[in-house]
């Protein structure tokens, strides 16, 4: 396996901009190729949004507001997870199989790396948008606007980025043994708390209050506010938090992995 | 999440059934999500209908204050049924597809004055509220019987101010209706209350010192209390001010709207403030300034696609000129209204139609464009001429296209909401439901369009023959009663000249009496004088002031005019045809000799009209 990377980096000279292009595309090919390889791992992340939905949204809010409110909240649920578990558990198994350091000799940029995991998340939250979209059109008799079920797809496509950035950011602290516990004791109890699972209102207000704290929550409202369900904060504040985050993550997931 | 694909490291770069599942599947997600969206249902509404429903489909639509880039909307019983992107319509309704076109709800002019055909000259041109703002009881009490009994109708609705509140010989007692005037704030409430009895929509107050000339008007005292006894008594109290200094002093007693943009200087940030803070709504009637300005553009909208809706009165409207003494500083009124509309003050668009320069309906679309030249986006001129119109005077069920209003529609085959021009481009009308006739229907007959060649003799009438001319048709009198005046005249020729002696009654809008002569063998047949230059004739009078009025070419109504001053000696008047806008001595049917206002008695005499 070394000999052939090897080999592949000497046969690839220099990064021009078509090898730059070629890494990232073969990147991205088996990024899907492993995780589809692995459904264990990626089943979960894709099916269990659906799930919820089915349970709550289908069969509990059929034809009601929470049917409505909860295709936003667990669309939200879905592409966090993608970005945080996909980012983050990915990045901390890589590291430690050593697979981070072996690509690092290859002459594929880490920015290609990077880069391939992102659109592989992207897949993943593209893919789970879908299923809820077309569960709750047909299932739940969900009706939007055709601007509206737009706007809701770019909005929590582009939401996984944040959420990505702060997977990645954990993923290159913690070891790949601790990295699913931690992330999901991060990602569960502040996907319940932001409103994700139950509507917000739902919850005591003090809680209420919380939720402003947790980042699932700015990308929930967004996604609400497009359906005019969202709490009334201004836009600007959740995606300056969202923005925030990125930055922040970011630059601490840069340095995680130069480590 | 990974960490498999480096087993076999010949395989990564050859998996043949990976390969095509990555690139398949792999990229495919996108475009099946993106497919998806496109077939998610959307709203649906499920309608009801009766026979007579239709459904405009497929059309973009201004609703009145947003843009529906594709929408359906179902029309019964004369109302707005539904709105929504996409509506299940019940099986065997009618519908006309709006495809590429706009749907706008009927537009409203904010500042007219309306009599005779007024409400059915409107409505060709889309027009179908008309907020009055000056007129005689009779007219406003017609109008809201109309209004009140509903039911489908070929003309707007009407509201109106009624009379107006000025003083004894102000602006506004000019025009021949009888105006119960104000002399102090003691009247004030009773003079409300007078009006309200009476059938006024709201309370319209002038304050108009003269523009430049000396003319009396409220003072301020009388015009606080007639502002304060509107409200006491639940109406709302719009004034005409012309100079922003006046302006200002009635956005501080509370007025409601302003009925004209003051046309004397551009306020500054802080007066601009001012009328912000105060909440008051501005109607500019920009057009009917242009018109004092440059007729032009509003000419060139005869020739334009509404062209052939124009009644013959219409035409003449807006072939009138304002006199010469009418000035308005165009660029001070353009950005005074530019300021405004960026400070965010209410915006109403009105033509003060059918002022000269003017006509009915027609003019709104030229007011609309204006509001755009003073920065006015496409889609808030519209609002000015809907929405903002119906909620700021409080007229209800209109100006909007929702759910329960009245079915006042325009199909426009284009895109107003982009480019404003487009608003001309009409496909379809209806008001409350009923599909509007484009083409005019004159009350008076149609004229007879062939042409006489014009006589040797330039000599017309010399009065050596009683009322016989010595070509054409001869002498007869012509006074405002066919125009619902009451206007008196008698003719009697002595000694070779032709006297005409009567009395002008206040009770029509433009009113006159007077002796009309026709050059052609029938009463207002054409005859050709295009190659002659001039009227002359010999006169004299009571000093008062007259018009000759030529009444020619292939419209009908209000005719040319020049005035003249006949004093106590015989003295010849010339007046060339250049002179009279809008006349055409090619068809010329017929002058006339009149008094016009004031009200009162008049005697005159005429001898030797040529025509050279």
């Amino acid at each position: 396996m070394r000999s052939s990377l090897q080999l592949q980096s000497e046969l690839a000279p220099s990064r021009r901009p078509n090898h730059v292009m070629h890494a990232f595309l073969a990147e991205v090919r088996y990024e899907l190729i492993a995780n589809w390889r692995q459904l264990d791992f990626a089943m979960p992340t894709v099916l269990f949004p659906a799930f919820f939905y089915l349970f709550f949204g289908v069969f509990f809010g059929k034809g009601s507001g929470l049917a409505t409110y909860l295709v936003a909240t667990y669309g939200a649920f879905g592409v966090i997870g993608t970005g945080l578990l996909g980012f983050g558990v990915g990045i901390a198994v890589a590291r430690e199989s050593g697979e981070l350091r072996l690509k690092r000799v290859t002459p594929a940029p880490p920015a290609a790396l990077i880069g391939a995991r992102l659109v592989t998340a992207l897949w993943f939250s593209a893919f789970i948008l879908f299923e809820l979209f077309v569960l709750a059109a047909v299932l739940a008799d969900v009706r939007f606007e055709r601007g509206q079920w737009l706007a809701l797809a770019i909005i929590l496509l582009i939401g996984t980025l944040p959420f990505g950035a702060l997977g990645l950011a954990i993923g290159t602290r913690v070891s790949a043994k601790g990295a699913p516990a931690i992330i999901n004791l991060l990602y569960l109890p502040s996907a319940f708390l932001s409103g994700l699972w139950i509507p917000i209102t739902m919850l005591p207000e003090f809680l209420q209050q919380l939720a402003l704290f947790m980042p699932p929550y700015h990308l929930a409202q967004l996604a609400l506010g497009v359906i005019g369900l969202d709490a009334g904060h201004p836009w600007q504040l959740h995606v300056g938090v969202l923005a925030g985050i990125t930055v922040v993550a970011g630059i601490v997931a840069m340095r995680g992995i130069r480590r | 999440m990974r960490n498999s694909a480096p087993e076999q490291p010949d395989r990564v770069f050859a998996p043949p059934a990976s390969k095509r599942f990555a690139n398949i599947f792999g990229i495919g997600i996108f475009p099946l999500l993106a497919i998806t969206i496109v077939l998610l249902p959307t709203p649906t509404q499920r309608v009801d209908a009766t026979p007579d429903s239709f459904a405009i489909v497929n059309t973009r639509v201004f609703d009145g204050e947003r843009t529906w880039q594709r929408a359906d909307v179902l029309v019964s019983d004369g109302r707005i049924k539904a709105i929504a992107e996409e509506l299940e319509l019940p099986a065997g309704v009618e519908t006309i597809d709006g495809t590429g076109k706009t749907l706008l709800p009927g537009l409203l002019d904010a500042h007219v004055h309306s009599w005779g055909d007024a409400r059915a000259d409107a409505v060709r041109f889309g027009v179908t509220t008309l907020l009055d703002q000056f007129t005689s009881p009779a007219e406003l009490q017609k109008a809201r019987a109309d209004r009140e009994a509903g039911g489908a109708t070929d003309r707007a609705d009407l509201f109106s101010a009624g009379v107006l509140a000025t003083v004894d010989g102000g602006h506004g007692t000019q025009f021949g209706i009888p105006v119960d005037t104000l002399a102090g704030p003691a009247e004030a409430e009773a003079w409300v209350a007078a009006r309200k009895s009476e059938g006024s929509d709201w309370i319209k107050l002038v304050v108009e010192p003269g523009w430049g000339r000396q003319l009396a008007t409220l003072d301020q005292v009388t015009v606080r209390a007639v502002i304060n006894a509107a409200h006491q008594q639940g109406l709302l109290a719009v004034v005409h001010a012309s100079r922003l200094e006046d302006a200002l002093a009635v956005v501080e007693m509370g007025a409601d709207g302003l009925v004209h943009v003051w046309r004397d200087q551009v306020p500054n940030a802080e007066q601009v403030k001012i009328i912000r803070d105060a909440g008051i709504f501005v109607i500019p009637t920009l057009v009917v300034m242009e018109g004092m300005v440059d007729p032009a553009p509003s000419l060139a909208l005869a020739d334009g696609p509404l062209g052939g809706r124009l009644s013959p009165f219409q035409r003449d409207t807006l072939m009138q000129r304002f006199p010469e003494s009418a000035r308005v500083e165009w660029q001070v009124v353009l950005d005074s209204v530019r300021l405004l509309s960026e400070a965010g003050v209410p915006i109403l668009a009105g033509s003060d139609a059918p002022n000269p320069s003017t006509a009915m309906g027609l003019s709104l679309h030229r007011e609309l464009a204006l509001l755009t030249s003073a920065g006015l986006t496409p889609e808030a001129a519209l609002t000015a001429g809907t929405s903002r119109a119906a909620t700021s005077f409080g007229v209800p069920d209109r100006g909007r296209i929702v759910a329960g209003a009245l079915a006042d529609l325009i199909l426009i085959a284009g895109d107003p909401t982009t480019d404003i021009s487009h608003s001309h481009r009409i496909a379809k009308i209806w008001k409350a439901g009923q599909p509007i006739d484009p083409k005019p229907t004159s009350t008076t007959k149609p004229l007879d369009t062939s042409v006489a060649a014009a006589p040797e003799d330039t000599f017309l009438a010399d009065f050596e023959n009683g009322l016989q001319s010595r070509f054409g048709r001869g002498w007869v009198p012509t006074t405002d009663k066919r125009m619902g005046g009451k206007s008196e005249v008698e003719l009697e020729v002595r000694n070779g000249v032709l006297h005409i002696a009567g009395e002008i009654q206040a009770g029509g809008m433009f009113p006159w009496a007077g002796a009309m002569v026709f050059p052609g063998d029938t009463p207002m047949s054409a005859v050709d004088f295009s190659s002659h230059q001039e009227i002359r004739f010999r006169t004299r009078g009571d000093g008062r002031r007259y018009s000759v009025m030529v009444f020619s070419g292939n419209t009908q109504g209000i005719p040319a005019s020049r005035p003249f001053t006949p004093g106590d000696d015989w003295s010849t008047i010339v007046l060339p045809f250049d002179d009279f806008g809008g006349a055409d001595p090619g068809m010329l049917r017929g002058i006339s000799f009149s008094a016009v206002d004031p009200p009162g008695a008049f005697s005159l005499e005429i001898d030797d009209v040529e025509i050279r």
